[in-house]
């Protein structure tokens, strides 16, 4: 009887073995791409700053869009700036934004794909607020193969944890001195545009540039002169539907280096309404009256 | 008194045909600052951007000392796309260069007046018959004042097919250009990838008949790669797809629509995102949701999926 017991134990040990190995034998190494987050230093002293690279391994994955949100302890860190400079990501339909203080939302794409280890999302700057421990993590997010249909991928997304105490040595990103950036934005060409299904079929401008050194700041639309600017987004609404004037669009980074462009008028006046032209027109002919009286004085004070 | 009446006459007139022949010239042309291209008014010193910084004037024996010009920061790119097709160069998504390729499908286009940092370069052609490769990217970290060379590329082959249904059994042919001589890797996946190999001749043009007796039933896709001596090897490029069934259907020569393409002028780039953009996260209008449907995924909203299939189409 306990043979047979021992019997039915060796042949279930067998079949649990023999399953694990066929499973090890069957099993394909799963590539996952990867939200890592990447920083000098996991301990920061209270004070200090603490900079955060949002980073992208594909995993030989060829990779065009990236969304996801940022979650992280804002009792213990103060949010101090969010930087694209230098990201794979070129064009964002959602610009890493902070959202009920302590969410980043962010979506990006990057035309043609991407396929390397090291892909800078973009960096946080945090400033550590009191002492404590806490992590950084990424929630909802979503990695797409540029195959065209958008296939989304596996993704990993680790956690990043961090302390921070009176003794931590000083972190590198402190010692650092950061590189002034003298750059002005890279070119770019702003395109006037209509579509019917946007701002009711009027014109809009669109735009976007980078900038290497420390990232763009804003954008300024001015329509006629340099003087009227606002602050805008592409697409911009065009005020002057007309095209008849000049359109500088303005982007400054944020060391405050500016790239002007300018759009020459795409439906220029006549010259005959053109203010400029009649103004001249007026000077010549006050001036040209003015000599034809002098003369015709001149000759009536001969005559006499 | 005559003379002064002549003379303002003179002025005016110079006056007011310089502003009349101003505003016929921005009529008739778009020049930008800004656009990378030095042409027509534009200077060194008026637009430094476009025309690079003006040189040192020489000679006058002030005693100044001679600046030598910081070095340029450039890159170089060089490589094969197909005889004599247009290559595009974009610079993070938006055109910075076009060039011809030779008869021999060699191209050389530099890009310069660039800041120190990281770009995405991306690369693509089009054939003889109008067909685009797809994007070929590269990441590339620039760093001032050096010159960067970008060599080897080799920009996948264009692919197509006579048919867009084939009775199986019969033939379908999958053709299109690379480079002149190069070997060409043509991928037709079943159940079972099936290969094919044929070699371009001097125009850079291949074809293959495939007899689809091997093949089952279904929606098949394919796509080519290319290879000179074993040393320079592409990508595959464009998948394609094309039905075997139990009729025979030519596939049509109109323009197809092209997926990501919202404003219908043949290209996808920042105009096509921003109207995307628009839409993002948003309701979308009953006239949209056509055009989402025909040009997007088609699941009646604009999310991260449709910027994807944006980006994989994407012309600059």
């Amino acid at each position: 009887m306990q043979k047979s017991k021992l019997q039915f134990k060796i042949k279930n040990y067998f079949f649990a073995v023999s399953v694990i190995f066929a499973l090890l034998l069957i099993a394909v190494p799963v590539f996952a791409a990867e939200i890592y987050f990447k920083t000098d230093s996991t301990t920061v002293r209270p004070g200090d700053p603490l900079e955060v690279l949002v980073s992208l391994n594909t995993e030989k994955e060829d990779i065009n869009a990236v969304e996801g949100t940022v979650l992280f302890p804002d009792d213990i860190l103060k949010l101090e700036n969010i930087n694209e400079a230098n990201s794979i990501l070129t064009f964002w339909p959602e610009k890493p934004r902070v959202y009920d203080g302590n969410k980043i939302k962010f979506a990006g794409i990057t035309p043609g794909g991407y396929q390397e280890k090291t892909g800078l999302l973009f960096s946080i700057t945090f400033q550590a607020k009191k002492e404590g421990a806490g992590i950084i993590e990424i929630k909802d997010s979503r990695v797409l193969l540029n195959d065209g249909q958008g296939t989304p991928t596996d993704v990993k997304t680790p956690n990043f944890q961090f302390s921070i105490f009176k003794e931590a040595p000083i972190s590198k990103s402190q010692i650092l001195v950061s590189k002034e950036d003298k750059d002005q934005p890279e070119e770019f060409k702003p395109e006037i545009a209509q579509s019917p299904e946007m701002f009711e079929g009027k014109y809009f401008l669109v735009f976007a540039t980078q900038d290497k050194g420390s990232g763009i700041d804003h954008y300024e639309v001015c329509e006629g002169s340099k003087k009227k600017c606002v602050i805008a987004e592409s697409p911009y609404l065009l005020q002057n539907q007309e095209l008849n004037q000049e359109i500088f669009v303005k982007a400054v980074d944020k060391s405050g280096n500016e790239r002007v462009v300018t759009i020459p008028a795409q439906k220029p006046l006549p010259w005959y309404k053109n203010y400029f032209v009649i103004a001249i027109l007026i000077i010549g002919l006050i001036i040209a009256g003015a000599i034809l009286r002098k003369i015709l004085w001149q000759r009536f004070i001969k005559s006499r | 008194m005559k003379s002064i009446i002549v003379t303002v006459f003179l002025i005016l007139l110079a006056l007011l045909s310089g502003s009349v022949y101003a505003s016929i010239q921005e009529a008739s042309t778009s020049l930008i600052c800004g656009d990378g291209i030095c042409s027509g008014s534009e200077t060194c010193s008026t637009c430094p951007a476009d025309c690079g910084t003006c040189p040192p004037s020489g000679g006058g024996g002030g005693g100044e000392a001679y600046i030598p010009p910081a070095p340029e920061t450039k890159v170089i790119f060089s490589g094969r796309a197909y005889p004599k097709s247009t290559v595009t160069l974009l610079k993070d998504a938006q055109i910075a260069a076009t060039t011809i390729a030779g008869v021999d499908a060699n191209f050389q286009m530099s890009i310069s007046g660039l800041s120190a940092g990281n770009y995405i370069f991306a690369l693509y052609s089009e054939d003889k018959d109008g067909r685009r490769s797809s994007l070929l990217t590269f990441p590339v970290s620039v760093t001032a004042g050096a010159t960067t060379n970008v060599s080897g590329i080799f920009i996948a082959p264009t692919i197509d097919v006579d048919k867009s249904e084939v009775k199986r059994g019969d033939n379908i042919a999958i053709f299109g250009q690379s480079a002149p001589q190069a070997d060409i890797v043509i991928s037709v996946s079943s159940e079972e990838e099936y290969f094919a190999k044929t070699i371009s001749d001097r125009d850079g043009i291949y074809l293959h008949n495939v007899d689809t007796t091997i093949l089952d039933y279904g929606v098949h896709y394919t796509k080519s790669k290319a290879s000179i001596g074993n040393l320079l090897i592409s990508s595959y490029g464009q998948v394609i797809s094309f039905k075997v069934g139990t009729i025979t259907v030519l596939k049509e020569i109109k323009p197809e629509i092209s997926k990501g393409d919202l404003n219908n002028d043949n290209r996808v780039n920042l105009v096509d995102f921003s109207i995307a953009a628009f839409w993002y996260k948003r309701t979308i209008s009953a006239e949209f949701k056509l055009k989402e449907a025909e040009r997007l995924n088609g699941d009646g909203k604009v999310d991260l999926v449709d910027f994807s299939i944006m980006a994989y189409y994407w012309t600059g």
